[in-house]
């Protein structure tokens, strides 16, 4: 197992080198210039060109790469072009922190919810109420969240002022505050994912459910709460957990639409706007560090599933 | 009854009539002419009738007689866009920016809810004869709010600055050809002298609050606004939280004082909050986790403009959305093409589809008396595809045309160019839409860029304070904003004697001149001028400012 994860990890430095290089060369085809989109349209063009030249945009494209990737290697991730006054890792450190916190909330209430539903369905197949939980929850995952987030925010802050429009409380509040401003966004993701990973569950459930030993501990006189709990869910859930690994990363990196309808300031929002104003140094930590998450949870995703199931285990 | 009680009453009655719906401003503008009133006592008749429609609550913002009683203390949440970057008043340019750096920096002169000139740091301004050097006296008494007095070195060394070519400033351009590095001295510690490079009447305007670039920092500000953000204003930047909100204080020593002497600001603080999109801002609105968005966008906003919990204030602002024939470009050397292009449009159902006929209608020059007060009224251009057919042909194009029109995809722009297109095409000109991104449009030198290149283009204007003001910017050989790179003898000449005079009649005569070889000419279509919206929950009062980013909140409070 050492040697398994040592050897994903080790996988990952040449796939975030890959990644940054990719990045940086994307970011060039963008239409603009840096020094354009700081001084706006207005200014000289004399100025903007003393001013890429003083941020050192009209060097060769593998010069600043190589300059770039030296400091950020060495952690000198380096100032945002954007703002000026914030180093990178600041607002790395600070977006990340915010979309960790949402995608934990949603996760809490996601993965016990769409797992028991799946589970429960899978037990219950072809029952009215399997296919009730199987047709809703499809129907769910199709609605795009920037549409149920509007709903949402209209049905429930507008009209009936029970919760907050956006996902941010006022600067000041206490902690536990977050968590109240958070349920509104949650909810899109959830609906999203519930679907997606309970229909995992709930194929995985099934598939188990007609396993020669699940039969025979039936037979033994198991009660059947201990035939779901020691024998079903293990095994069943070995998709399922993958499906929540793969998902994890788009719930911390990928949530642009989300952090947008409810003015979250999260790391896919810091993202894009870092692409649209050829903000490169924040640009590249954003996205290597979402690389890194969708990695790392993928890794932990598949650790698990060997931990479940030692035949896994023992052949990698 | 006296003559003046008269005007007075007759005055009365055509506000009325405008409110009621049986006049347009137009013909008030007409009958009030008539009648022999002033264009100043015309301007005040026009922002006597407020908005021009739509739903809600949309009031005039001068209609101060029904509001209540002041409440001093408390906190006023305002939704604004983030600012693009870094805080620096010599470089910014979006409206998130501008609107943080007015509330901790002053200008030496204001814009009034009606864009009239207004004393701030500058008490007087006044021109010599030939009008090529104004003098500014300044306001004494006031300190910055790190407790450093405010002087006329201020003043030399803020301007001094912005027209730097190093600086990168918008303001340069703005002032290139007018005022020169070098020229602005200080004649006391509280009189300021601007030597001119050409007599220029509408100067005053270049450095007020609409040439935003020229707030008034100390002497010796290093570009580090956003680290110490000094200024004179009655606000100071408590916490900055990039991409997420700022928290202002009211500063202690500000040196402003309402008309009954009480200090001024009214509230405690003010919060921004900061997004992006129209449309989170405004569900924020609705839901009241905002007081105020100080730029309501038309395109979205219906939810927001027919809340009946909310106020929506309408100014007549001049924000235009400037369509530019590129005359060194072909087809656009030949003027039939460009005005039967113009011919072709329906200025209402434009308006009507893109602002829900809040705007006020242009036809094709700077000068239109519904947006700035004592203008000629030009003549009006409606739809006539006989008109442009006949131009067509007399451009050599009588069996159609294709043309290309450049627009960013940006706001409302799109729609504008759909509809161009839409109301192009029965009269043989087919535009083909050549959509890109927003900083494509402005991306490249000042040689390759779209927005100062493409043969047909939409471009973007906030609101300028003046006719001149535009025509200096864009209209002249020399303008560095130039789209249409039009170069008319006549119009320069007329302009040039315009800008050198201060004497009314004959810049009206002028104006008048200058309208009329605009509108022939057609260089571009201004089809219309976009009113300005400001929505706020109705237990708010006293914001002033012309809309947009002109949100002065240092008479704002929350009625009880």
């Amino acid at each position: 197992m050492a040697r398994f994860i040592g050897r994903r990890l080790l996988l990952m430095v040449p796939t975030l080198v890959l990644v940054s290089i990719l990045v940086f060369a994307l970011s060039e085809i963008l239409p603009g210039d840096l020094g354009r989109f700081i001084l706006g349209p207005y200014a000289s063009q004399s100025a903007v060109t003393q001013l890429d030249h003083k941020l050192g945009f009209d060097k060769p494209i593998y010069v600043r790469y190589f300059e770039w990737a030296g400091h950020f290697v060495t952690g000198h991730w380096g100032t945002s072009y954007q703002y000026t006054n914030l180093s990178v890792f600041s607002i790395v450190e600070h977006a990340l922190g915010n979309s960790l916190l949402l995608a934990g909330f949603a996760l809490v209430i996601i993965v016990p919810t769409s797992i028991a539903v799946g589970v429960f369905a899978g037990l219950r197949r072809d029952s009215l109420l399997d296919r009730i939980i199987t047709v809703s929850s499809l129907s769910m995952t199709v609605i795009p969240e920037f549409v149920s987030g509007v709903i949402l925010i209209v049905i429930f802050a507008v009209e009936l002022n029970w919760l907050p429009a956006s996902a941010t409380p006022p600067v000041g509040s206490p902690f536990v505050d977050r968590f109240y401003y958070l349920i509104l966004p949650a909810i899109p993701l959830m609906l999203l994912e519930l679907g997606y990973i309970a229909r995992m569950a709930r194929a995985g459930t099934v598939q188990v459910l007609n396993q020669p030993y699940i039969r025979t501990a039936t037979l033994k006189g198991l009660p059947q709460r201990r035939v779901v709990f020691s024998h079903v869910l293990r095994n069943a859930l070995v998709p399922t957990v993958t499906v929540i690994g793969s998902q994890v990363g788009w719930l911390i990196g990928g949530l642009v639409v989300i952090e947008t309808v409810f003015v979250y300031p999260g790391i896919g929002n810091y993202t894009v706007h870092a692409a649209l104003n050829h903000d490169q140094p924040l640009l590249e930590a954003c996205v290597l560090v979402i690389a890194v998450i969708y990695m790392v949870s993928n890794l932990v995703a598949d650790v698990v599933v060997a931990l479940l199931n030692p035949r896994i285990r023992k052949s990698s | 009854m006296t003559d003046e009680q008269y005007a007075r009453e007759y005055g009365h009655h055509l506000v009325e009539e405008v409110l009621k719906g049986k006049m347009t401003r137009r013909q008030l503008i007409v009958r009030a002419s008539v009648f022999g009133l002033s264009a100043t006592v015309v301007g005040q008749l026009l922002a006597a009738c407020g908005s021009s429609g739509g739903g809600g609550t949309a009031t005039t913002p001068s209609a101060s007689a029904s509001a209540p009683a002041v409440v001093t203390g408390g906190t006023l949440k305002a939704v604004i866009p983030p600012p693009l970057k870094t805080l620096d008043p010599v470089t910014i340019y979006d409206q998130g920016g501008i609107v943080l750096v007015y509330q901790v920096a002053e200008y030496l002169i204001d814009l009034s809810n009606t864009n009239a000139l207004v004393p701030k740091l500058a008490l007087t301004w006044k021109p010599n004869q030939k009008g090529d050097v104004w003098t500014f006296t300044l306001r004494q008494g006031v300190t910055f709010n790190d407790g450093s007095p405010f002087e006329a070195a201020d003043v030399v060394a803020s301007i001094e600055r912005v027209i730097n070519p190093k600086s990168g400033s918008g303001a340069l351009a703005a002032l290139a050809g007018i005022l020169s590095p070098g020229h602005t001295k200080a004649v006391d510690t509280h009189t300021v002298e601007f030597d001119l490079d050409k007599p220029f009447a509408d100067f005053p305007y270049l450095v007020s609050s609409s040439s935003y670039n020229t707030a008034i920092l100390p002497r010796n500000y290093d570009n580090d606004f956003q680290k110490k953000p000094v200024g004179t204003g009655p606000w100071m930047i408590k916490k900055f939280v990039t991409n997420q909100s700022v928290t202002m204080v009211k500063n202690p020593s500000y040196w402003g004082k309402d008309a009954q002497g009480r200090q001024l600001p009214y509230l405690d603080s003010l919060e921004f909050v900061l997004v992006t999109d129209a449309p989170p801002a405004n569900l924020q609105l609705q839901n009241h986790q905002v007081d105020v968005q100080p730029q309501t966008v038309f395109q979205g906003g219906a939810s927001v403009l027919n809340d009946p919990n909310l106020r929506v204030d309408v100014y007549p602002s001049s924000g235009i959305r400037e369509v530019a024939f590129n005359i060194n470009k072909a087809p656009w050397q030949d003027k039939n093409l460009r005005q039967a292009v113009a011919y072709c449009l329906d200025r209402n159902a434009i308006n009507k589809a893109l602002y829900g006929g809040r705007s006020n209608l242009g036809y094709d020059t700077f000068w239109e008396p519904t947006v700035f007060p004592g203008s000629p009224t030009p003549a009006v251009r409606a739809q006539d595809y006989d008109k442009a057919k006949s131009l067509l042909s007399a451009a050599g194009h009588a069996n159609g045309i294709d043309v290309t029109l450049t627009v960013a995809n940006y706001l409302e722009n799109p729609a504008y160019a759909q509809l161009i297109a839409s109301q192009c095409k029965p009269a043989g000109i087919n535009v083909k839409i050549n959509e890109i991104s927003y900083n494509a449009i402005y991306a490249g030198s000042n040689s390759t860029t779209p927005w100062l290149n493409a043969p047909m283009v939409i471009v973007e204007w906030g609101s300028r304070p003046t006719p001149g003001v535009y025509a200096q910017a864009m209209l002249l050989p020399t303008s560095a904003w130039s789209s249409s790179h039009w170069n008319n003898p006549d119009f320069v000449t007329a302009f040039n004697s315009y800008e050198s005079t201060t004497d009314e009649s004959t810049r009206s005569t002028l104006a008048t001149k200058l309208s009329q070889i605009q509108q022939d000419d057609t260089p571009i279509l201004v089809a219309f001028f976009i009113s300005q919206l400001r929505t706020q929950w109705k237990n708010v009062y006293g914001i002033q400012g012309p809309g947009s980013f002109y949100f002065n909140a240092a008479q704002a409070y929350i009625a009880k």
